[in-house]
């Protein structure tokens, strides 16, 4: 039982780790005033660039390294078409969700000649937990930097009420589009975790909404990076649960049961009435 | 820019795009787009067959785009089409493998089961929403998820069909498949439903009160709530009615085309479905050239994958390209016609 | 002397209209300056374009020295300490953190400086809109400037918080700043100013001292000729129509607490008060949109006339037939059927339209077109076109010019003298004097005075509308 419990506290940390991520970088973002709905398909892109790059040069760190790039890389695309274009930012990132996935789809055809799933790759191998500790440390970085130094004052700033950003002197949509490629960057190291720290290959699907889930870890969060990061853990432990109870208990519906993270984000969605609100001018474009 | 020539350079601008997209995404791939382009339009519309596989595309589409344009319209982003869909279908098929009676009649009530599944499933998100103030974005992504899941339980288990290999239920009496519309092909009546659909909402936008309490929702909240709109009550019955639209199409699938519920009934047609929505500028009739313009692309990406070896799935990239780009024409467009800051 | 700011020839044009035309402007340093004109006149152009915000399109501006601006609708954030505001974008730092108890410091310093009581820490959504003011004007202090704009400092501030405010500008001209200020409160400009310049679509069409000039001179070389008069006040007989009684809603500084008022059918009721001091929540009780507790009794039909024309009472992307059923679409006259009534609509536009002047090229065009004044009228014609017999006029006059706002008044007091029961919000008390039959002074949330039109008396509400007695 003791093992029990240890094993479903390793995988709930594991399980977590990527939504953590995410989450981070939906709280940048979303604090500087852009919705980050295409999260989801930065960690698509992550996951798939580092494979990619993992498959070319043999080198997990550089995988990792061009899986930050990709996520990065849509984080602008988003940011120039909020910032430059006014662009209604879910729409917006509604298509970079499906640029992405269709991306990596198309290139898995493309480069490995089979749809579905990638081949294997080096992967981070036993090495995987420094990320693991890596994301918790982040979340206690940003917090301080939101709250500490005036970067993150200035952030914040934008995300309410970027009109008296400009009055202090500062432009707001510079601002913005630094918080939206950091977003990026971090769900593409999220999105690499996946593939080539927890597994070794990339298959279609395999972000599986975690993109959507850090969102709702987010606004459960109340837009902190350490209360995004609790809410991200909550969600981790049930995808460990289901994993867990599967080898376990034989008479629960083992379909049924990978519904489990996903319904623990709707009940936090539904839970937090009233009791959180979003940064002033987040998603209203400037 | 005036009114016609926005309507003539939203969607043309848009199939030029989609032709200058695809032509490169062809020669990434290594074939010429002459070549690639052949496959497509062989596949789509290069016979008897291959037109009834494109319209049974643009049906399979149409619903949902058709539902997700209802809730866009009230402000609401419906994403959990592909959901709302998949219980509907499952709604269905679950009831006309029991059914037995007599054929139009179970027809009818299978597309009801249909509507309902879907509508309970757009339903929760909208209640979720109204009651809770939760984020109808993730709320009704989330549901697809959850969909999927309690799909695959039931047709794993308590609905699965006796014969059955996979995970599907059990085959519909031939009674209960919708009338063929273009005999020799899988493309059923589905496809005038869904046009009519087309033509109902298009009243209800342009013409009736409970449309205009919906686009009033979309367009101002704070001035429709001010007006005696109970937005509340108005988010979840655009949801559970966007929902029920999806709903009847995964019914028409499982009915018209398939003839029984599977869990792989619907390559991501709910999502494709935004794209669809989108390009039609979320104007019901548009949004019928819109779901064949994406039909064409559906099946004769197949095609074109097979002999031209362009990946399906670069019709995706372009999808999502698409979406970009409009959305940030609709910026220029206000900037052009402009009015003093 | 040289003159801190220099406008040489200043041209702006937007699609449609030329808002600024040829406009010098030299400002010295210790002068209080008055830019005055009406809506749409170029003043918020040339203001903008003087601060930099906007490049104009002919023309140069030399300002010797930073130039500083302070927001009519505050730039502040509202979740962020007053010092978070006032340092924003200079905020002393050791490495790469913060020094907050450098920056409090700072604040209080400037604030100590200028006379201007200020907890540093404090949230600025906890602050009242005086003292929010505060925190903008510090924000531009701490930067020294040399030359400081005022955009319609006063317009959301108390009698005795304009009183205080002045003080700390004509101390800051003393100290030889330049100061421009925007305004239409001419009582001010002949009080503190000591030039104005008037200007008239897009051209400065008088310049003098305000020692040699009087309020109605400034304002007849505003409008361009005489202000149009008011329709006149006629007897009526007064029939009870709204009745409200220990009315308590919203919550913290705008909250009712034990509010009551009667209008009657014939009558304006005209409610005095300084911005934030719960007149929304009465009319948001009084609209059905929030919960009560107390007794509001109305009978008969209301027309409404928003604060907020833009949020709250247009859809800015519909047409003028689709906004003018707006509100009114529920009712059994504005449908056929499942249908809306279109004809009717657009007969009903076109009343409206004629009644109160609407200008606009047809009826299909998007109100977004219109200009601000057209959208507040085209709302009040709603608010009136079914001849209610309980009309909310909340700032009805809001941002349209002279001309415009003497159409409306008229319109409201001919609704009265029909017989509806008229309640009037609004801030500015001119308004209201001129008006009401009866005004109520309203001050965080409860009755502080009342008072008949034969018992007017302009310095006693004010100081009510203060809180002393």
């Amino acid at each position: 039982m003791n093992e029990l419990i240890v094993t479903l506290f390793a995988l709930t940390l594991v399980k977590a780790t990527p939504i953590i991520y995410a989450a981070l970088g939906g709280v940048i973002s979303e604090r500087s005033g852009v919705i980050n709905i295409g999260l989801e398909g930065m960690m698509a892109a992550g996951a798939f660039t580092a494979v990619v790059a993992s498959f070319a040069t043999h080198s997990p760190i550089l995988g990792l390294a061009a899986g930050i790039g990709a996520g990065a890389l849509f984080g602008y695309l988003l940011a120039f078409a909020a910032t430059r274009f006014k662009v209604d930012q879910i729409v917006a990132g509604t298509g970079i969700n499906l640029i992405c996935a269709g991306g990596a789809a198309y290139g898995l055809v493309l480069l490995f000649n089979q749809p579905g799933a990638s081949v294997q790759v080096a992967s981070l191998g036993s090495s995987y937990w420094v990320l693991v500790v890596l994301a918790f440390a982040l979340a206690a970085l940003l917090q301080w930097v939101l709250y500490r130094t005036p970067w993150g004052l200035r952030i914040r700033a934008s995300g309410e009420n970027p009109s008296a950003v400009v009055s202090a002197g500062l432009n707001p949509l510079l601002l913005r589009t630094y918080a939206v490629i950091l977003s990026g960057a971090l769900a593409g190291l999220g999105g690499a975790f996946l593939s080539i720290g927890e597994l070794n290959l990339y298959s279609d699907g395999m972000t599986a909404g975690r993109g959507f889930i850090a969102l709702a870890a987010v606004i459960f969060g109340r837009w902190h990076p350490v209360g995004a990061t609790v809410a991200c853990v909550i969600f981790g432990f049930f995808e460990a649960l289901q994993y867990v109870l599967q080898g376990q208990i034989a008479w629960l519906p083992a379909n049924a049961m990978q519904a489990l993270p996903y319904i623990a984000a709707l009940i936090a969605l539904a839970g937090v009435t009233g009791r959180v609100r979003a940064p002033a001018a987040d998603g209203v474009p400037f | 820019m005036n009114r016609s020539s926005r309507i003539v350079a939203g969607p043309l601008g848009a199939i030029v795009l989609i032709v200058v997209l695809m032509s490169l995404a062809m020669i990434v791939a290594g074939t010429s787009p002459l070549d690639g382009f052949r496959a497509l339009f062989v596949g789509a519309l290069g016979g008897r067959n291959e037109i009834g596989e494109t319209l049974v595309a643009t049906t399979a589409l149409l619903f949902p785009a058709l539902g997700i344009c209802l809730a866009f319209r009230a402000g609401l982003f419906n994403i959990g089409a592909e959901g709302q869909l998949l219980i509907g279908a499952l709604c269905a098929g679950a009831l006309g493998a029991v059914l037995t009676v007599p054929g139009p009649i179970g027809i009818t009530l299978m597309l009801i089961a249909g509507a309902i599944g879907g509508g309970a499933w757009g339903a929760i998100a909208g209640w979720m929403k109204a009651r809770f103030g939760a984020n109808e974005i993730i709320a009704t992504l989330m549901l697809n998820f959850v969909a999927a899941a309690f799909a695959l339980e039931l047709v794993s288990g308590p609905l699965k069909g006796p014969l059955a290999a996979g995970a599907e239920t059990a085959w519909l009496d031939p009674k209960y498949w919708l009338p063929a519309l273009l005999p020799g092909t899988r493309l059923s009546i589905a496809l005038l439903f869904a046009l009519a659909l087309a033509l109902l909402l298009q009243w209800v936008f342009a013409r009736t009160v409970f449309g205009y309490d919906l686009r009033a929702s979309g367009e101002a909240p704070e001035a429709a709530r001010r007006s005696g709109i109970n937005l509340g009550r108005l988010t979840w019955l655009a949801l559970t009615l966007s929902g029920a639209i999806a709903g009847v199409g995964g019914a028409t699938i499982v009915s018209g085309e398939l003839h029984r519920f599977n869990t792989q009934l619907s390559p991501g047609y709910g999502f494709t479905a935004i794209a669809v929505a989108l390009v039609g500028d979320l104007q019901p009739l548009w949004i019928c050239l819109a779901a064949f313009g994406f039909g064409i692309l559906e099946s004769g990406g197949l095609a074109m994958q097979a002999s031209a070896q362009v990946p399906k799935d670069a019709i995706h990239v372009i999808e999502g390209l698409i979406i970009l780009v409009l959305a940030a024409r609709r910026y220029v467009a206000t900037r052009v016609e402009g009015t003093l800051p | 002397m040289e003159p801190a700011l220099t406008l040489r020839g200043i041209r702006k044009a937007f699609p449609g209209v030329v808002a600024v035309d040829g406009v010098d402007l030299d400002l010295y340093p210790g002068e209080i300056h008055a830019l005055v004109g009406e809506n749409g006149a170029g003043k918020s152009t040339l203001s903008a374009i003087a601060f930099g915000e906007l490049l104009p399109d002919a023309g140069t501006v030399t300002a010797r020295g930073t130039v500083g601006l302070v927001h009519q609708h505050f730039e502040l954030i509202g979740r962020l300490r007053v010092w978070q505001n006032v340092l924003l974008g200079r905020e002393p730092h050791k490495g790469w953190r913060i020094d907050e108890a450098a920056a409090r410091a700072q604040v209080l310093a400037i604030a100590q400086r200028n006379g201007l009581p200020i907890d540093p820490n404090a949230f600025v959504d906890t602050l009242p809109i005086g003292v929010q003011q505060r925190v903008e004007l510090l924000r531009e202090l701490d930067r020294d400037p040399a030359v400081l704009l005022l955009d319609e400092p006063t317009a959301a501030l108390a009698p005795a918080e304009i009183e205080s405010f002045f003080a700390t500008v004509v101390q800051l001209a003393a100290r030889g700043t330049a100061i421009m200020i925007v305004t239409h409160k001419l009582q001010e400009v002949i009080a503190y100013a000591t030039r104005v310049t008037v200007m008239r679509h897009g051209k400065v069409v008088e310049r003098t001292l305000t020692s040699a000039t009087s309020i109605d001179a400034i304002a007849r070389a505003m409008v361009g000729g005489e202000v149009p008069p008011v329709a006149a006040r006629a007897r009526t007989e007064l029939t009870p129509r709204l009745h409200v009684k220990d009315l308590c809603a919203g919550r913290g500084a705008t909250q009712l607490n034990d509010f009551f008022l009667d209008v009657r059918g014939g009558e304006i009721v005209g409610i005095a008060g300084v911005e934030g001091n719960g007149q929304s929540t009465l009319a948001d009780a009084l609209a059905g949109l929030i919960d009560y507790t107390g007794i509001i009794e109305r009978s008969g039909t209301m027309g409404i006339i928003p604060q907020d024309r833009q949020r709250e009472a247009l859809v800015m992307n519909w047409s003028l037939v689709e906004n003018t059923l707006l509100g009114r679409q529920h009712r059994k006259a504005a449908r056929r059927g499942l249908e809306l009534d279109r004809v009717r609509a657009r007969v009903d536009t076109a009343a409206i339209c004629e009644r109160l002047d609407v200008r606009a090229a047809n009826f299909d065009v998007a109100v977004r077109t219109l200009s601000g004044g057209n959208q507040q009228k085209l709302v009040v014609g709603r608010a009136l076109i079914d001849e209610p017999q309980f009309v909310l006029a909340y700032n009805p006059t809001r941002g349209v010019d002279v001309g415009a706002a003497a159409l409306v008044q008229s319109r409201l007091m001919e609704a009265r003298n029909r017989g509806a029961a008229v309640l009037l919000i609004s801030f500015e008390l001119d308004e209201i004097l001129a008006l009401a039959d009866h005004v109520i002074v309203m001050y965080r949330g409860a009755v502080l005075g009342s008072f008949d039109r034969d018992a007017f008396d302009r310095a006693a509400i004010g100081r009510l509308m203060a809180g002393s007695a």
